[in-house]
């Protein structure tokens, strides 16, 4: 050990001190990628705990709640208060809605309904705190007034005694700031439960009904006995006041897991720079390394002495890649508020959560990445032939992996890609993508020795000595030409699957914006029941002139498993007959055929009740195996009660917007079976030649406040869709940046270390009577040579990993599909670019080679 | 014929050598003795084209050498022109037939050509039957055997051999220079031979011996 320590310092770090910046490069790279998995883990984490402490705060010591499907009748509270078993009730109506800020913009806003003579025993943060200058007895009763918590203070600014402005349906309520809660998380805001039912048009609704329960008693229990009892509500359930946060978990986590696995790739590509570093170091010491052997230190030392080099490099890049993480996760927190594109915690503000088994698990992987890329050199160090090395005669002799090992993996990889997902994630298929990866790489010395055993020049002094070069040192061209197949494969797979995807979502968003003026006043389906649009403004802008024709939307979110986030239910005009064919029309991209409609007459008359025709997306069919011909049954309250919709699936859509699952049944039948008449959006068809801002500002004037609806034409749709999409794919810009720097890195570390070996050769040469540009000439060749068969490979291998990616886990990560498309101008760019790259990297070498005395090369000891 | 007239060579302000003036016919081996850092190398380097000189002329069968572009050095190095070094310098990833037929390779010469010239040189060298072998596998005598090979295989009118026996034992040596000599003659090109060893410059047909003054006769 002491022996070690003293070679690090005495050999190492002389080393170190000679080479600063390629160290250095080494360092951040594995920096850069312990930061990225850190970070991405830090700001997931957060907010996680954000929400769950928001869930926690909101339920406080409530034991459980029965859960209604959207509302049930407030005659459930009463019900339940008799109830065996129960300690305290207390019934909450929960809207999903806006107010305005101090400038007039519309903020989200979570309204709770609540009585505040039971909610102190169930969840004592949300009950009201009235303000001192607002005293008085049952100042909570009035409603017109409500509470806010410290997130809707903030983000509405407003203080005590101001008045805020709620939006309910198309309308506003001028209400006065009364109070406080203390419940945290996202915006929210209690007032009375009367008060809310009567401004949200939910009179006699409840949302849910928290519960104290006697000590003994469970949930399943309880929900057992009830369930057979009169009062019930349909659909209903008892809900564990931790299932609210875990759903979200189970939710977003695929799509973390994706993210994490996007880091690690970073980190992958970091132990590669370390691999390519190292390599070039132990290729440069290697005299220095045989004469130590000369001098007694044993093979294991010298792989010991490497291998230590690389455990420094990966500790101080761990060491740095955390405080960078932490940094970056904190601004990240700052700027973007704990959603990293997905949307899974919109509103909230986590604050960072740091957590030192976390960073040691990321440093540690720092560390890992580190010595797995300073293995292979350690190997090389190790198996040096000491005497041969000393002449200059090679001898480096590393057992690589058995020649199977490539085409194993690859193989792995191809059946790892058909294993479906593991509680909702791709495990299998990122293992597949691993393995095709490594696999691919593994598989370069055996196509180099093939490439190299068909080439046999006899009459081209070039080709002699390039080939006989790289026979010899059939390593290092390894080392080239994996550096450009590991990070050409990476950085095709990202191009080829954001490609695919970022032109999915543009055909799709072509399907589904046929309108020429779209409209809306809630902007997600969880406040479409806060705001939404009455009937009578929907027929007002229906005779609007230049208003061919209007088609009414109404979106409602429905739980069909408790333990996933709710589908959303969207009822739209499907049968429209324009076109004149006997079948509906979903207009929707569909993927695969429709049934007929003679199929939905069948399954009614085989059913003997009414069914409605659906058409469902392929996150529904992919959860819920609701494939064309099966029947989903749907429970929805209405203003006529809970209702049962059965839904028969006519076929399968593509929806990039709602990852969960969504219906899409006929307005009309929805409204005959329902009852309800609201309308969350609206697509405006004009007729040819309508001036659409006209048609905008006549709309404006159809409501009472025209800055309640949102108005937007597919173009702007389209390009802030995008503009959304490239922002949560910026992470995968940066890390083909990222892959390609490192492996032009790699490529350049590599032909340095092939030149310098080869100075006395190009010394030699020039004896010969080659001049120095052909000397030049000669090494760019071989560079492009080289990178060019790494560029093919890589291309190859990037196209496999990108089908595994865009086929595989995709769907099984984000239950929507899309087509592989192959962006032949880029990935054809990115290769040329690559092999410019090399060629460049080599010349610039040999170059920097054959600018030492070709005398003084020859003088040399080889 | 080499002839050489008044060749300097300085480094900063000293000059290393100065007023160096021979000649060597074609078949003659000349062997410059002299002690060591007289600048020995650097007179064959400078001969060569492959060491700048500060003054004096090089000429080889009417060729001035010194005032040649780097280009037009590098061909004519390639064409008339071998070297023998101490260290062998024989690439290590290229067998013994792919290491003599370098030059020839390099002056593009027809196949059948060339490898009639490899046998035959081979031959000479002594080292028939070892065409495929790798260098890693040869003696120190060998490989300076497939050096001259080497050098003499495109028929060179100037050979250029620095210390080519300081690697080898008595006997390897002797042969060496017996081989160069035999070698010389029969190809009949103009040899200087640069080494310390008074032994080896026994075999040579003249000895001269270089001095910072000039180079006198030995």
């Amino acid at each position: 050990m002491t022996l070690l320590f003293t070679l690090l310092r005495e050999v190492s770090l002389r080393e170190w001190r000679l080479h600063p910046w390629r160290q250095g490069v080494g360092v951040l790279a594995v920096a850069l990628g312990v930061a990225l998995a850190f970070s991405v883990h830090l700001i997931n984490e957060s907010a996680l705990a954000e929400f769950s402490s928001a869930v926690r705060s909101a339920t406080g010591q409530s034991d459980g709640a029965l859960q209604c499907p959207q509302f049930c009748d407030d005659r459930v509270w009463d019900a339940i208060q008799t109830q065996d078993g129960v300690v305290a009730a207390s019934a909450v109506l929960e809207v999903d809605s806006y107010a305005l800020d101090a400038q007039g913009k519309r903020q989200a806003l979570k309204v709770l309904g609540l009585d505040a003579l039971t909610i102190a025993s169930v969840a004592p943060e949300l009950l009201p705190r009235v303000s001192e200058t607002m005293l008085d007895r049952l100042g909570f009763l009035d409603p017109q007034r409500l509470f806010l918590n410290p997130a809707a203070l903030q983000v509405l600014q407003v203080r005590d005694g101001q008045t805020v402005e709620l939006q309910a349906g198309l309308g506003l309520r001028t209400l006065t700031v009364a109070g406080t809660v203390a419940a945290g998380g996202t915006a929210l805001a209690v007032m009375d439960i009367a008060g809310a039912q009567e401004h949200f048009e939910a009179v006699g609704r409840i949302s849910r009904v928290e519960l104290r329960l006697q000590t003994g008693r469970t949930l399943q229990a309880l929900q057992n006995q009830w369930r057979a009892q009169p009062w019930w509500p349909e659909g209903a359930r008892l809900q564990a006041p931790e299932e609210g946060a875990q759903r979200v978990s189970t939710a977003s986590r695929a799509y973390r897991v994706n993210l994490t696995v996007l880091a690690l790739v970073a980190l992958f590509v970091g132990a590669f720079l370390v691999f390519s570093i190292q390599s070039l170091s132990v290729s440069q010491r290697t005299p220095s390394l045989a004469l130590l052997g000369v001098m007694g230190l044993s093979a294991h030392q010298r792989l010991g002495l490497v291998l230590s080099e690389s455990l420094l490099m990966g500790a101080a890049g761990s060491a740095l890649g955390l405080l960078l993480g932490a940094g970056a996760a904190g601004l990240a927190l700052r700027w973007l508020a704990g959603d990293l594109g997905g949307g899974y915690f919109p509103g909230i503000a986590p604050s960072l959560q740091m957590s030192p088994q976390s960073a040691a698990v990321f440093g540690t992987l720092g560390v890992l990445a580190a010595l797995t890329g300073g293995w292979s050199p350690a190997r090389q160090a190790q198996g040096m032939a000491v005497a041969q090395a000393l002449k200059g005669l090679g001898g480096t002799d590393v057992r690589s992996l058995p020649p199977w090992a490539g085409p194993a993996l690859v193989a792995a990889g191809a059946l790892l890609a058909l294993v479906p997902p593991w509680q909702g994630l791709a495990l299998a298929a990122y293992a597949a993508v691993a393995c095709l990866l490594l696999g691919g790489m593994a598989c370069v010395p055996a196509v180099v020795a093939m490439l190299l055993h068909r080439l046999q020049p006899r009459d081209d002094a070039r080709l002699v000595l390039a080939l006989g070069r790289a026979r010899h040192e059939r390593q290092e061209a390894t080392v080239a030409v994996a550096g450009v197949v590991a990070s050409l494969s990476l950085a095709v797979a990202l191009t080829v699957m954001v490609a695919s995807f970022r032109t999915g979502v543009s055909q799709w968003l072509d399907q589904v914006l046929p309108a020429d003026l779209y409209a809306r006043t809630a902007t997600s389906s969880a406040a479409s029941d806060g705001a939404y649009l009455p009937l009578a403004f929907v027929q007002a802008a229906a005779a609007l002139e230049g208003v061919q024709r209007v088609e009414a939307a109404r979106t409602r979110p429905i739980v069909v498993d408790p333990k996933r986030p709710a589908v959303s239910l969207v009822a739209r005009p499907l049968q429209t007959g324009a076109q004149g064919g006997p079948g509906l029309e979903p207009r929707l991209p569909m993927v695969g055929p429709t049934l007929p409609k003679q199929a939905l007459q069948a399954a009614q008359a085989s059913s003997g009740s009414t069914l409605l025709a659906g058409y469902v997306t392929e996150a529904m069919e992919m959860l819920y195996g609701a494939r064309p011909g099966t029947t989903l049954q749907l429970t929805l309250a209405t203003e006529i009660g809970t209702v049962r919709l059965q839904v028969f699936v006519m076929g399968v859509w593509r929806d990039y917007a709602r990852q969960f699952g969504a219906v899409v049944v006929d307005l009309d039948e929805y409204r005959a079976v329902t009852g309800d008449q609201r309308v969350n959006d609206i697509a405006i068809h004009a007729h040819r030649g309508a001036d659409l801002d006209r048609l905008q500002g006549a709309l404006r004037a159809l409501a009472d406040r025209a800055s309640l609806i949102e108005f937007a034409v597919p173009a702007q749709i389209r390009a802030l869709s995008m503009r959304i999409f490239d922002r949560s794919f910026a992470v995968t810009y940066y890390l083909q940046a990222l892959a390609i720097g490192i492996g032009l890195f790699g490529i350049a570390a590599s032909f340095s270390a092939q030149v310098l070996a080869r100075r006395k050769e190009f010394g030699l040469l020039t004896h010969l009577g080659l001049t120095r540009g052909q000397i030049v000439g000669i090494v760019a060749a071989e560079g492009a040579a080289w990178t060019a068969a790494g560029a093919v490979a890589g291309l190859l291998l990037g196209l496999a990993v990108s089908a595994v990616l865009v086929h595989v886990v995709n769907p099984q990560s984000f239950h929507w599909t899309m087509d592989w498309v192959l962006p032949w101008p880029r990935l054809i760019g990115l290769c040329v670019c690559v092999v410019l790259a090399g060629s460049i990297a080599a010349a610039i070498s040999a170059r920097a080679a054959v600018s030492t005395d070709a005398v003084r090369s020859v003088k040399e000891d080889w | 014929m080499l002839k050489v007239q008044a060749l300097g060579k300085q480094y900063g302000q000293t000059w290393v050598f100065r007023g160096v003036s021979f000649q060597v016919s074609r078949g003659e081996l000349v062997a410059v003795l002299g002690e060591s850092g007289v600048g020995k190398s650097t007179l064959l380097n400078g001969l060569a084209g492959l060491d700048s000189v500060q003054e004096g002329q090089v000429e080889l069968d009417d060729t001035q050498v010194l005032g040649l572009s780097e280009q037009s050095l590098a061909h004519w190095r390639r064409r008339h022109v071998g070297f023998v070094f101490q260290a062998f310098h024989v690439l290590p990833h290229l067998s013994v037939s792919q290491n003599v037929a370098l030059p020839l390779l390099l002056l593009q010469m027809p196949r059948a050509e060339r490898e009639a010239r490899v046998c035959d040189m081979l031959q000479a060298v002594g080292l028939e039957g070892l065409q495929t072998r790798e260098p890693r596998t040869l003696s120190g005598g060998q490989l300076q055997r497939v050096a001259i090979a080497r050098a003499l295989v495109h028929r060179p009118t100037l050979l250029l051999a620095d210390e080519p026996t300081g690697n080898l034992d008595q006997q390897s040596a002797e042969r060496i220079i017996s081989l160069l000599r035999q070698q010389v003659h029969t190809l009949k090109a103009a040899c200087v031979l640069v080494t310390h060893s008074k032994a080896a410059a026994q075999a040579a047909d003249r000895i001269l011996q270089l001095r910072a003054d000039g180079i006198w006769p030995g």
